[in-house]
């Protein structure tokens, strides 16, 4: 279902109106009225314009249902964990709240049962309920250590991706070791309710994934297909869409303010004029008419063919940085899964990411990534942007791209999708930003120290999309949630080479 | 009526989809997706793609031949298909094929409804016709390499399986190995699963029963170590990672022994090639089988030597001459059992222009998300 176009009768959807709440309580929603795109967000009262276009209704704004329970054994409890002189009442009061906070924040419709479920016959009962509802996914509440036999028939018997919460004292490794490695499960053992949490945001993910039609514009074709197990819509158009749509842009008041607000926050300018950044903001609002109209939420260009053919007087790298910061997935050079393992890092963790061509540093044994955009908000939609400085496409020497200057010091994570099943993770920290000149290649150039990866040459992937943080576990939980095989890049270099008989 | 010739009347097919050709489907009915070349049912409800037509047949008692009236439907309201519906005696046939646009290059999906009208429990056997040069694998049909038809699982068929073979999407390559040194002939032949595709053999053995299963290799394609490193799994022994060019060097014949066992009871030993997790090449490669009864285990010299061939319960020479699928050839069938006015469907996905049918281990999807796609795409989709 497209959000944007949300005109299917089912009576449990939230409305486009709560949607766009929610979305303004989130860190997505909260990006947009950041004070870095505070432009951004006066532009709709600003505009009469009929066509001007909320970036906000271009996110995909899905139905996330989600069926709960609290499992417990028929009290009162005597022995076994959690033991006699645990406040059953008190503990499920607690975590009811909880869990109706997060399902408030996260968009999340919840369908708790009424009263804990305690025997065989509760479990069957719940099993029915789920296959009939067909929820997006299930959420337990443990509460003994003796009910872990009824989440391993849950998982079975529904297929349902699962997350179980389950509160220091109602397990032991063994209990948690075989179910928490299954794919379609989640299982989070500790007090932390906000790893409960993280399992309720790998389900708004995958619907986002789901509800997002990706404009996918190059060669000369028009056909729309749909991405297996992640359920996003690719909608190819052709290349010249974009160009002779640019070419109607005029430099309109919105237009005017993107550009003046773009150099405003820049902390230094280096090549681009005043014309390089009208042109760059009329790309940027070309980009959101352009997915406005296709119904789409997310775009990838052959942008270097285009630049190549000279169709365009700027390359839209500073455009897809501005899309990125408030959530809309802006891909370089058609790399489809390039894009959606930006989608990854916006629907899943909040945060833009950072597409890049990875580069060995020989000599210090690090990875530079380097790429001509980079999301500017990377500690988040709702955080504080980092730095950057407005300079041109390095190797066209046209228009606005960016240099963004990354956290010396912090960790970060690269993430691949190979293709729809399967993902490269890995995780590093940035040793310094590289600039140009004195090196070739791109803008924003950032050089990495690979965590458990003895040789630079040796990380996997092209495109690799770097994000703030490291968030390998959550990306790891994520994949096995749907069974999405994670790959890492070798930490020790190959074997040599055998003698050949 | 005489009772022969009730029995050539009980065993009548009915033919819904024979003899198709491009000739007919000007009277059929064609589908697609959004942007792509469409595929035909034609009129005599064959399903007609690039690579050649598939055709459905019943047979059974009761079941008689008829002719398909073939019409063009829309699924969910919004997605273009095509149906070929016929009423064969006790039953009725509903064939119903639309176009899923699965990314890159879609795929149809072939629905095969078989519904009892008679009020009478039936049993009827579902035939797929394809060409003449397809085979079928266990979950998919290829001709000329090129995966044409994903099937339902054919442990499900009802289909009598033999008591040994192999049954996964590999390919036989009869003198691709070209071990140096005596060794038995079988190292000269492999199974490759190209793509990836893992291979995998079982066997009939007494339930919870075990035995010394030796696995043969010999690579000679790659020269240095790190490339095809195979993962190895047999029924009931701890799995085995080997390197065999680090292990035994290249063109050199090598053997793992494992001390295998019936572990889930259903009378049959499973073994499972796979490349490893880290390995740069994953297509898996196997040249030979050795099944030795439990107990003391064979001398592995004398095995990759092929002098204890005869003592083995089964020597398989994997991509030879006396290699086997586990379910016969011939044409596709599936055995269903219909209760009175019951109905059961099997849902087929056919590779359409310029794409591959899914595969099993490497896809997710489903008719249900195949159906979905469709009617998503289709909901919003606007001519320009």
């Amino acid at each position: 279902m497209n959000p944007s176009h949300h005109h299917h009768n089912c009576h449990c959807c939230i409305s486009r109106r709560d949607c766009l709440k929610f979305l303004s309580m989130s860190a997505l929603g909260a990006g947009m009225v950041g004070p870095a795109l505070s432009a951004v967000a006066k532009e709709r009262s600003k505009y009469a314009n009929p066509d001007y276009v909320d970036v906000a209704k271009l996110l995909p704004c899905p139905e996330v249902r989600m069926a709960a329970a609290i499992f417990e054994k028929p009290r009162p409890y005597w022995l076994g964990w959690p033991g006699t002189t645990y406040d059953l009442d008190a503990r499920q009061k607690e975590y009811k709240a909880k869990l109706a906070d997060s399902s408030r924040r996260l968009g999340i419709t919840t369908n708790l049962a009424p009263s804990p479920i305690n025997d065989e016959a509760g479990v069957g009962a719940f099993i029915e309920k789920i296959k009939t509802e067909k929820p997006h996914g299930v959420l337990v509440i443990l509460q003994s250590i003796f009910c872990w036999p009824w989440l391993t028939r849950l998982s079975k018997e529904t297929g349902v991706p699962l997350i179980v919460f389950a509160p220091v004292g109602v397990a032991f490794t063994g209990h948690v070791l075989r179910l928490s490695r299954q794919p379609g499960v989640h299982v989070a053992s500790t007090l932390e309710w906000s790893a409960a949490e993280d399992g309720m945001r790998m389900l708004r993910a995958k619907r986002m994934f789901e509800e997002t039609r990706v404009l996918w514009i190059r060669r000369n074709e028009r056909n729309e297909t749909v991405m297996e197990r992640l359920g996003a819509k690719v909608r190819a158009i052709p290349r010249d869409t974009f160009n002779l749509s640019f070419d109607k842009q005029d430099v309109s008041p919105e237009v005017r303010d993107v550009a003046s607000d773009m150099r405003r926050r820049a902390k230094r300018i280096v090549e681009p004029n005043h014309n390089d950044c009208l042109n760059s903001a009329r790309a940027y609002v070309t980009a959101k008419r352009l997915m406005a109209d296709e119904q789409a939420n997310a775009l990838s260009m052959d942008c270097l063919g285009m630049v190549s053919a000279k169709l365009m007087p700027t390359p839209p790298c500073m455009s897809w940085a501005m899309l990125m910061d408030q959530g809309i997935t802006a891909g370089c050079e058609a790399d489809l899964f390039g894009a959606f393992s930006l989608m990854m890092t916006s629907y899943l963790l909040d945060r833009p990411g950072f597409m890049n061509d990875p580069v060995p540093e020989t000599a210090k044994n690090l990875l530079i990534v380097a790429h001509c955009t980079s999301g500017t908000k990377i500690r988040g939609f709702n955080k504080s942007a980092a730095p950057y400085i407005l300079r041109n496409h390095s190797e066209s020497a046209l228009g606005v791209s960016v240099q963004v200057l990354w956290p010396v010091g912090d960790p970060v994570t690269l993430v691949r999708f190979s293709n729809a099943n399967e993902m490269i993770i890995d995780t590093g920290k940035v040793v310094s930003n590289v600039n140009t000149p004195p090196a070739g290649g791109c803008r924003t150039s950032v050089e990495v120290a690979m965590d458990n990866v003895e040789d630079c040459r040796d990380v996997k992937g092209f495109h690799q999309v770097v994000t703030y943080g490291n968030h390998r576990r959550m990306l790891e939980a994520f994949c096995q949630l749907y069974d999405i095989k994670v790959v890492r890049s070798p930490e020790h270099r190959p074997e040599p080479e055998a003698k050949i008989v | 009526m005489n009772a022969r010739q009730r029995v050539v009347e009980a065993s009548v097919v009915a033919f819904v989809l024979l003899h198709a050709s491009f000739a007919h489907a000007a009277d059929g009915v064609a589908f697609t997706s959004p942007g792509f070349t469409p595929s035909q049912m034609n009129a005599a409800g064959q399903l007609v793609e690039d690579w050649g037509a598939v055709g459905v047949k019943l047979s059974g008692e009761g079941v008689t031949d008829a002719v398909p009236a073939v019409t063009a439907i829309k699924l969910d309201g919004v997605v273009p298909a095509a149906q070929a519906v016929s009423r064969c005696g006790t039953v009725a046939l509903t064939l119903t094929a639309f176009r899923a646009p699965a990314y890159p290059a879609g795929v149809d999906v072939l629905s095969v409804r078989v519904e009892e009208k008679q009020g009478r429990a039936a049993n009827v056997t579902v035939t797929l016709e394809l060409p003449a040069k397809a085979s079928a694998g266990l979950r998919t049909a290829r001709l000329n390499g090129r995966a044409v038809l994903t099937l339902p699982p054919r442990e499900e068929s009802g289909e009598k399986a033999r008591n040994w073979g192999h049954c996964d999407e590999a390919s036989s390559l009869p003198g691709w190995a070209k071990p140096a040194g005596p060794c038995d002939p079988a190292f000269r032949n492999i199974r490759a699963g190209m793509g990836g595709a893992p291979i995998i053999y079982r066997f009939a053995v007494r339930p919870k029963s075990k035995a010394n299963v030796v696995l043969g290799f010999c690579e000679s394609h790659w020269a240095e170590a790190g490339q095809r490193r195979l993962s190895c799994r047999v029924e009931g022994a701890p799995p085995q990672e080997v390197d065999p060019i680090a292990k035994w060097g290249r063109h050199k014949p090598g053997a793992l022994l494992f001390d295998a066992r019936d572990e889930d009871g259903d009378g049959r030993i499973s073994v499972v090639i796979r490349g490893a997790a880290d390995a740069k090449d994953k297509n898996p490669i196997l040249n030979a089988i050795w099944v030795f009864p439990g107990g003391a285990p064979p001398d592995l010299k004398q095995v990759i030597a092929g002098k204890l061939n005869s003592a083995a319960r089964r020597y398989v020479d994997v991509g030879g001459q006396n290699d086997q699928s586990l379910y016969p050839g011939g044409k596709l069938e599936y055995r269903l059992s219909l209760p009175a006015r019951g109905s059961q469907e099997l849902a087929f996905f056919a590779a359409c222009q310029g794409g591959v049918a899914p595969i099993p281990d490497a896809s997710a999807w489903t008719a249900e998300t195949l159906r979905r796609a469709a009617r998503e795409v289709w909901r919003d989709w606007r001519e320009r």
